[in-house]
């Protein structure tokens, strides 16, 4: 069978920002599906944006309630929503209320009701809010199961796609007939995390779909369910191939020991402990990219935006006038409570919206507590899919990292995550002759050549800036408590500053 | 309830509208009642009889306060309304006042869906109610005669 013989399955929008992505570009068109989940986990309110994103005067939708929450209260929450449309009822979104045919019959006349609702008005959508009460009235002539094999034998023959909500528990999931009917099994969660609320959503089946697996974090705001997709919406694109343009720091003799600047695409950490200049730098690398033609964005967590402009401004550095071309966005994103899937999506709107090729986080520390305390424990792993994301956009990303200064160890981070990133830059304090002075290190360069040299800078008026020669007089500069040499100097000691060293 | 006026004016229009269309259709049944009935077929379509059944039983209890000619008037458990009927026959020589109870007990149901529900979705409701009459929610709060 080729191709072209193939039944076609549209996809309909959910409505849900983040949800097509997930469920493989969209809802399939006459799918049988069940949302899951506790109380107040947002089924009602996914499947309203379901309706109104697809119901029209031709092919409306049919909204059932059954017995629970009041229809009439229903509405009167779900129209606080930005989503929800007035004009859209009854012509184009009908609710019908079938308690009292559950409470006074069985489900073969719940059945004929529906059936003869969706015979009147041929609708695209139907929901049955929620189909779990009927199922704890003993029944008589008819099971659930067989009422909803049948429901949505008939609710397919007549070319609409169904949501039956029902309330869930966790180990209700096994061995349960009912989900072996559905196309689609939405499960929503929501726990508790220390202070925090944590929502998670999953699509435990989805037929005829290539939906991304595992649990994604959303948020009901006022705009409804938003999701975030573990692949941060990227996972219909290809990763760039690695790229041998190099960025320019905006600091010269550190582009020197970079070999010519950093790759772009590459993930670079600056490490160092508090005052060291890590900011400094990631200021100037943003600003050096903008005035290259390369809009940048800035996510910061411990200092306000405009007082990160103000800094940069004190180092000569305008960061008001890129903000205001739309050059240049500086992200503040510290609710406290956030997911590392919504910083991202939050980091790639931003991405997306002014086209950056550069990215600052500013720090990793600021990063972690900002996000609800559950989602701390698998930092590494979320940091690694952002960065994997991101840089495969073609985006060079820049992070900071405080580090604990020590005089008996050289670290490189706190969060053992050298290993994302493809180039460290390593600041630290040394002591040479009765002052606190500050030297630079290119640790790593994936794939690239880079400096040996520890080379000694200065915090000025114009920024980080390197001073003179790599320091040959010395012993022991990574302890931080070196020790002068008075060795003679080798010929190239003397006629470089710069040393280059071949890494693979 | 400050919206109660433009709720009087409103009832009053449908109340109106019905006395015009019951002259020739059907001229024994009260303009209320049948104001009243078509409020109930709606809502009980998409609320359920038991949630019209407390809108209206609350939306009565606040005209009984207002009038006390409604003191016989009952909610049925469907939420139909009995005895609304005997108050016309009644007064039956001062059509003015049996239209004013009617009136009463309509716009405190309106004002009750005003409150629950918002004013786009009770002005989206009368015109499902009443296909042919204009509620405009663009000009005026509650309403405008087309």
């Amino acid at each position: 069978m080729s191709t072209q013989d193939k039944v076609m399955i549209n996809k309909l929008p959910t409505g849900v920002p983040g949800l097509d992505e997930i469920v493989g570009g969209g809802l399939p068109e006459f799918s049988f599906n069940i949302i899951a989940g506790a109380p107040g986990s947002g089924k009602t309110t996914l499947a309203h944006q379901f309706v109104f994103a697809n119901a029209t005067p031709e092919r409306p939708a049919l909204y059932f309630t059954v017995l629970g929450e009041s229809a009439i209260k229903m509405l009167r929450y779900q129209q606080q929503y930005t989503f929800f449309d007035p004009s859209m009822l009854p012509g184009s979104i009908r609710f019908i209320n079938l308690s009292q045919v559950v409470l006074e019959k069985d489900l073969g006349a719940v059945l004929d009701q529906i059936t003869k609702e969706v015979e009147k008005s041929n609708p695209a959508v139907v929901v049955v809010d929620s189909f779990r009460t009927m199922v704890r009235k003993p029944q008589s002539d008819m099971d659930l199961q067989s009422f909803i094999q049948r429901l949505a034998l008939f609710l397919a023959s007549w070319q609409a796609t169904t949501f039956l909500i029902g309330e869930y528990a966790e180990d209700e999931l096994r061995d349960n007939p009912i989900f072996t009917v559905a196309d689609g099994l939405f499960w929503l969660r929501q726990t508790a995390e220390r202070n925090s609320i944590v929502r998670k959503l999953q699509i435990i089946k989805l037929r005829g779909q290539d939906s991304v697996p595992g649990l994604h974090t959303f948020r009901i705001t006022d705009a409804g369910v938003q999701a975030f997709s573990r692949t941060f919406g990227l996972s219909a694109h290809k990763r760039n191939p690695p790229s041998d343009r190099r960025l320019s720091f905006g600091v010269p003799e550190l582009d020197k020991m970079l070999g010519g600047g950093v790759r772009e695409g590459d993930s670079v950490l600056v490490a160092g402990s508090s005052g060291t200049g890590k900011s400094v730098l990631a200021t100037q690398f943003i600003a050096e990219g903008i005035r290259q033609g390369e809009p940048g964005i800035v996510a910061v967590f411990e200092e306000r935006p405009q007082a990160y402009a103000e800094r940069a401004t004190s180092l000569g550095l305008d960061l008001e006038t890129p903000q205001k071309e739309g050059k240049l966005e500086i992200l503040y994103l510290r609710p406290l409570d956030l997911s590392v899937d919504e910083t991202m999506h939050s980091i790639l709107s931003a991405v997306q919206n002014i086209g950056a090729k550069r990215l600052v986080i500013d720090s990793l520390a600021g990063f972690e507590m900002a996000l609800s305390p559950g989602f701390r424990a698998d930092f590494r792993e979320s940091l690694y899919r952002m960065i994997f994301a991101l840089t495969g956009i073609g985006v060079t990303i820049l992070s900071t990292v405080e580090v604990d200064e020590s005089f008996t160890e050289f670290p490189f981070s706190t969060y053992s995550i050298s290993f994302l990133t493809d180039d460290i830059i390593r600041l630290r304090y040394v002591s040479i002759d009765g002052q606190l002075r500050k030297i630079l290190v290119v640790i790593k360069m994936r794939g690239g050549n880079h400096a040996k040299d520890i080379r000694e800078y200065e915090i000025t008026d114009k920024g980080v800036v390197i001073l003179g020669k790599r320091l040959t007089n010395y012993q022991g500069l990574i302890s931080g408590i070196p020790v002068y040499s008075d060795r003679p100097k080798s010929p190239d000691e003397t006629s470089l500053d710069t040393g280059m060293e071949h890494k693979t | 309830m400050t919206a109660f006026p433009q709720m009087r004016d409103l009832a009053h229009r449908l109340l109106a509208y019905e006395a015009g269309v019951g002259k020739t259709s059907e001229p024994m049944e009260s303009p209320a009642l049948r104001v009243y009935e078509k409020l109930r077929q709606n809502l009980v379509t998409f609320a359920g009889e038991a949630a019209f059944e407390s809108l209206a039983f609350r939306a009565l209890t606040q005209a009984k306060s207002e009038t006390s000619a409604l003191w016989a008037v009952q909610v049925a458990a469907d939420g139909s309304l009995q005895g609304l009927g005997e108050i016309d026959t009644q007064t039956g020589m001062d059509k003015d006042r049996a239209g004013e109870e009617g009136i009463i007990l309509i716009a405190r149901l309106l004002g009750l869906l005003l409150i629950f529900l918002g004013e786009a979705l009770t002005l989206s409701l009368l015109r499902n109610a009443w296909p042919g009459e204009a509620f405009d929610d663009r000009n005026s709060a509650y309403g405008r005669k087309s």
